[in-house]
């Protein structure tokens, strides 16, 4: 990837595209995840890729590549969900980490079997993220789906590292409440 | 910190350092007061099992999937050919 790069920088074409393979994937996971929309997501995938293109030459590599890219995307899906209307919050904020635990279902835990059976089911999982506050739910995902390490997380997001670490423990306990909401476990 | 301090770690300490825990970022004082706490705490050894299992299943059942279809990825060609 390193070549790649050093080569893309140097305006070879089919260097870039290779990157674009590489990463096209991720860029568009994080999209659809931050957007919540299919149509959306391809847009962003599109911006993402024509301003790396345009601004390969300013990535000094200071971060991750992944990074960069990742913090590009953020821009252009904020841009998008700016540019649809009437998309309401789907979630009440709560005020303390014990009240997210006991949501989450602190003192109520589910029999293992159950558990497993609903962390491998894509599409309940897929919904519970979408129920996250987007400051919490960019976190997740970077850290968590797509494993950016924490510094390069903070750094797409443009958040110092312990901020990065409070939206993505309280965007974590969200998660695992929305998933018993998904399933119909606590209503 | 000493053990003494670790044995009287609440569950609202734990709570606030799950992550922290469960990514390996803790010190090693902090990670074996929490360890120390879990031992003697069926709630937070149940909801943390719970909270870590999610999180784990995150990247294998979301990240590993390429969601860009034929189509779209030719419309990202063309998108960048133009460019």
């Amino acid at each position: 990837m390193g070549d790649s790069l050093a080569r893309a920088q140097a305006g070879d074409r089919e260097a870039f595209t290779q990157l674009v393979e590489g990463h096209r994937g991720a860029v568009f996971r994080f999209a659809r995840h931050l957007t919540a929309d299919t149509a959306s997501a391809e847009d962003v995938l599109q911006e993402t890729f024509i301003t790396a293109l345009q601004r390969l030459a300013e990535y000094r590599g200071e971060g991750s590549f992944k990074g960069w890219l990742f913090a590009i995307a953020r821009t252009k899906a904020w841009q998008q969900r700016r540019l649809r209307r009437g998309e309401p919050e789907t979630w009440e904020p709560v005020e303390t980490l014990e009240t997210l635990a006991r949501d989450a279902g602190f003192g109520s835990p589910l029999n293992p079997e159950e558990l497993a059976s609903r962390v491998e089911q894509r599409a309940l999982l897929e919904a519970a993220l979408a129920r996250l506050p987007l400051e919490e739910r960019e976190a997740v995902v970077l850290r968590d789906v797509e494993g950016l390490s924490g510094e390069e997380s903070a750094a797409a997001l443009n958040l110092a590292l312990p901020a990065m670490k409070s939206r993505l423990h309280r965007g974590r306990l969200h998660l695992v409440a929305a998933l018993r909401k998904e399933a119909g476990h606590d209503e | 910190m000493t053990n003494e301090h670790a044995v009287r770690l609440a569950c609202a300490d734990v709570l606030a350092m799950l992550s922290d825990y469960l990514d390996g970022e803790l010190a090693p004082e902090r990670r074996a007061a929490v360890e120390a706490h879990l031992a003697t705490c069926d709630h937070c050894t149940n909801f943390g099992g719970e909270f870590g299992a999610v999180v784990t299943a995150l990247r294998r059942t979301l990240g590993t999937t390429s969601d860009v279809s034929p189509d779209t990825g030719e419309r990202l060609t063309q998108a960048l050919r133009t460019k």
